[in-house]
């Protein structure tokens, strides 16, 4: 009987052999054409509103193309437009890894900004231009830092959502701002408009010559290098994919999680406020009420575009940028308002969003 | 019992068509062969034991005859004549019943409501009628149950009984019952093989899944062995088998007993875990824990059983620190190595879904090989290959992510890490959940040995037996007290049992 019991099993059909490897390639393949393929329905979904307000879809993109992808000084534009983009986005990366949503880049920019700009404004008089420059550089990171704290200290304390804090607090740092430029900061010369006193000369950030390139887009490339570093060659940005991971797993492990957390958002703040200060010495040289607009936002998107990865955030801040910039081109071209290019921006983001998020496969 | 059965079994051969009967049925996920030519008869009146290891296809087999899968090939007769059910409501309307293993009742509502939920009567609830129904149905399968209870106040016994009454009441002639004992004390063991028996003798089918050799013996008239995804004994009777060739039917190979003999460990004054009234609150700031005074003592293995949810994970929780107590006092004496710990659900507490094997080898609570300001990848995989072959369970290939491991090789990479390490105290909960019997084997014997090696270890169990073969104590919970510590050393199951229950010993 026992030798029934333990007769070898027939044979299976053959096991198909392991295709691991390039079944990876496939689906990265299928990624890819997924990316594509939203593009395009982004881009038919708008052309059918250019449409409808009369204008001839194909004559825009045509138009779109033409002006701000083979004209030299349309594509500095892109590059100028992206490097906060990509630093604010790289605000969102670091948290994310940690799994925290921060909605605050517009924020932690403003306050990073006005605290350079303060700087400038009382020791551009006393102290040489480059103690000004780096104490305004510190200044910046410092008060980013500072405005997400605030959320990682109620978060960590009263358990409140960083989410929901981080966005309040890009409305406290907008009116901080208005405030100063309505009032105490307003320069006198600016002839009934709020602003503030633009900066002198040797405050704002040298360019590459013979362009209008500065040195604040190194600087974000930079950034992004050493996120990328940070986060996937250093133990810390191993811990932080535990904490973002399975937080319980984190803390059985003896991580210290609260630190984690807390460093993870102060990072992030602080390299918003570096978007912040090159946004101001490296494009607007001044506070005003439109400053930095809506880039804390878009920097948002670009990093959910590029699944919280700092080298493809690179990217995805170059296509939004060059998204930005087409809308004055849509603009001359079509008579559209420059604004209807938000609407491609979003139908694309949609899309994008959509159809390449892994989806949770069901046991 | 056992020849009774063969002789009613034997006297329908031929004569009334087998309620269910299935003929090579075949499935394939991807690359895994799931089921392949299964084969599988349910006479009327029979109760027809279904065994096989984790992972040897009795999920899925049960899933394709309930209409959850469909097969690749294969095909299946109700009464003789051909189906193909698509749906569970399908299997329903074919008079297939089928009692989870997770009972799929809704807690907020009474057993009336539940059972109203799985019969299609009408736009209005005639609850009161329905409930008289309920009364009645239990009278006639013994099987009480009050209609008007909430099922969150029930305990598990008492909403398997509802689960199988609703099952019953949709009009099933064939049901299915899978692992239903798994979380049961063996008193209400015993009551529910009372009703399967009842069943089985007004001429229902009665398919029983279960991986305990006992409870085939104690109950089934026929059993069905499968490996593998194939059937190795088909509709055999059990009494024709020793233990020893079932388990070989299962495992494909002798699986050596468990060495009965143990290294004595010479006493010491100080216990490596003391609890003296330790109280606690668990996840739904309930006291979950209740005044509980335990101590483990090196070189001594304490077994923790009760029914589930009876305060274990919070014992486990607060012996390692991770949980404060409200009163009371928990203390530790470290004697170097420190505390391991196999969480009750690792999936929750230990996976980090997205990392890999090796990555995971690291977040064990101690230093990791630096190399500048990152983690020294190669020591790690050096170190972990050292592990994997000293502690013997095979993980799963260190560069595979965990989102991509089954249950079974999910506990094997948790066990490696904590189990492969010298400690002073071992906490290990339901070590060996998901393991086929092999590795349950062996890792019963990495338990002993720390235990062997002067480490305390505390391990809870739902299977009383393991309990039994590996422990020197038993302390038993209810409703987070201890209500009672058995030593081993004849140990009787019923007493045990009546412990778990509440009752007195």
């Amino acid at each position: 009987m026992s030798q029934d019991v333990t007769k070898e099993a027939p044979a299976l059909p053959a096991p198909a052999p392991p295709v691991e490897r390039s079944r990876r390639l496939l689906t990265r393949g299928t990624a890819l054409l997924r990316w594509l393929g939203a593009l395009i329905a982004g881009l038919v979904v708008f052309g059918a509103f250019v449409l409808a307000n009369g204008a001839d879809p194909f004559a825009v993109y045509a138009d779109i193309w033409t002006s701000t992808l083979t004209q030299p000084g349309q594509f500095q534009q892109i590059v100028l437009r992206a490097a906060p983009i990509a630093l604010a986005g790289l605000a969102v990366v670091v948290p994310a890894r940690a799994g925290l949503v921060n909605v605050g880049g517009e924020g932690q920019l403003i306050i990073g900004a006005v605290a350079a700009a303060g700087v400038a404004l009382w020791l551009t008089p006393v102290a040489s231009p480059w103690l000004v420059m780096l104490l305004m550089v510190v200044a910046a990171v410092v008060a980013g830092a500072a405005w997400a704290g605030i959320a990682a200290a109620m978060r960590l304390v009263v358990k409140v959502n960083e989410a929901v804090t981080t966005l309040l607090l890009n409305y406290v740092a907008l009116y901080s701002m208005l405030f100063l430029i309505l009032g105490p900061w307003k320069d006198p010369a600016a002839l009934g408009q709020s602003t503030s006193v633009e900066l002198h000369d040797a405050m704002k950030l040298p360019v590459f010559a013979g362009t209008a390139i500065h040195v604040g887009v190194v600087l974000a490339v930079v950034a992004a290098g050493a996120v990328w570093f940070a986060l996937t060659r250093t133990t810390w940005g191993f811990r932080l994919s535990v904490v973002g991971g399975n937080a319980e797993a984190a803390r059985r492990a003896g991580l210290p999680v609260v630190t984690l957390l807390l460093t993870a958002l102060l990072i992030g703040g602080a390299l918003a406020g570096l978007a912040g200060f090159i946004q101001l010495a490296g494009m607007e040289y001044k506070l005003r009420p439109t400053f930095g607009l809506t880039i804390g936002y878009v920097a948002f998107l670009a990093s959910w575009l590029s699944r919280h990865k700092p080298l493809p955030l690179l990217v995805a801040s170059l296509v939004l940028a060059a998204i930005a910039v087409s809308g004055n081109s849509l603009q001359i071209g079509s008579g559209l308002p420059a604004a209807s290019v938000n609407i491609l921006m979003g139908l694309v983001l949609l899309a994008v969003l959509g159809w390449t998020s892994p989806r949770k496969v069901r046991s | 019992m056992t020849t009774d059965a063969v002789a009613r079994a034997r006297g329908r051969v031929g004569k009334p068509a087998a309620l269910l009967e299935v003929r090579s049925l075949s499935k394939r996920f991807g690359e895994v062969q799931a089921n392949w030519d299964v084969d599988l008869t349910v006479l009327p009146g029979t109760v027809h034991g279904l065994i096989g290891e984790n992972g040897a296809g009795k999920s899925t087999l049960l899933k394709m005859i309930y209409g959850v899968y469909t097969p690749d090939e294969g095909r299946m007769f109700v009464d003789g004549a051909p189906v193909s059910p698509g749906s569970p409501a399908d299997a329903r309307a074919l008079g297939i019943g089928m009692v989870f293993q997770d009972l799929r009742l809704v807690p907020a509502l009474t057993v009336a409501e539940n059972i109203a939920l799985a019969l299609p009567d009408g736009p209005t609830l005639r609850l009161a009628r329905l409930a008289a129904r309920i009364t009645e149905a239990s009278e006639a399968y013994g099987l009480a149950v009050d209609p008007s209870a909430q099922v969150r106040h029930l305990s598990i016994g008492e909403r398997q009984r509802a689960e199988i009454l609703k099952v019953l009441m949709t009009g099933a002639r064939l049901v299915i019952l899978d692992e239903p004992t798994s979380v049961l004390a063996p008193q209400e063991v015993e009551a529910l093989f009372g009703v399967v028996a009842q069943l089985r003798d007004r001429g229902l089918g009665v398919v029983l899944v279960t991986h305990k050799l006992g409870e085939v013996r104690a109950i089934a008239d026929q059993v069905t062995v499968l490996r593998g995804g194939q059937v190795i004994l088909n509709a055999e009777d059990p009494g024709n088998f020793s233990d020893a060739e079932l388990v070989e039917a299962m495992v494909g190979r002798r699986v050596p007993p468990l060495a009965v003999e143990r290294v004595a460990v010479p006493p010491r004054e100080r216990a490596v875990l003391e609890l003296r009234g330790a109280t606690a609150l668990g996840d739904r700031g309930h006291v979950a824990l209740k005044g509980v005074d335990l101590d483990v003592h090196p070189g001594e293995l304490v077994g923790v059983a009760g029914v589930a949810g009876s305060g274990q994970k919070e014992l486990c929780e607060v012996a390692l620190g991770l949980r404060p107590v409200t009163s009371g006092s928990v203390r530790v004496d470290d004697t170097g190595g420190g505390a391991v710990a196999v969480p009750e659900d690792p999936v929750a507490d230990s996976v980090v879904p997205g990392l890999t094997v090796l990555e995971h080898m690291v977040l064990d609570g101690r230093a990791v090989p630096r190399r500048g300001l990152g983690i020294d990848w190669p020591a790690v995989g050096a170190r972990t290959a050292v592990l994997d072959e000293r502690v013997g369970l095979h993980m799963a290939p260190t560069k595979r992510t965990l989102s991509s491991l089954s249950g079974g090789n999910i506990q094997r990479v948790v066990l490696t890490r904590e189990l492969g390490q010298d400690a002073s105290l071992v906490v290990a909960a339901y070590p060996s959940r998901g393991l086929d019997v092999a590795n349950t084997r062996r890792t019963q014997e990495l338990l002993l040995q720390h235990r062997a090696r002067g480490a305390g270890v505390l391990m809870v169990s739902e299977d009383l037996d393991e309990l039994i073969a590996v422990a020197d104590r038993i302390a038993v919970m209810h409703d987070g007290h201890l209500v009672g510590v058995v030593d081993t050393a004849g140990a009787d199951r019923m007493s045990i049992g009546r412990l778990m229950l509440g009752g007195v010993a």
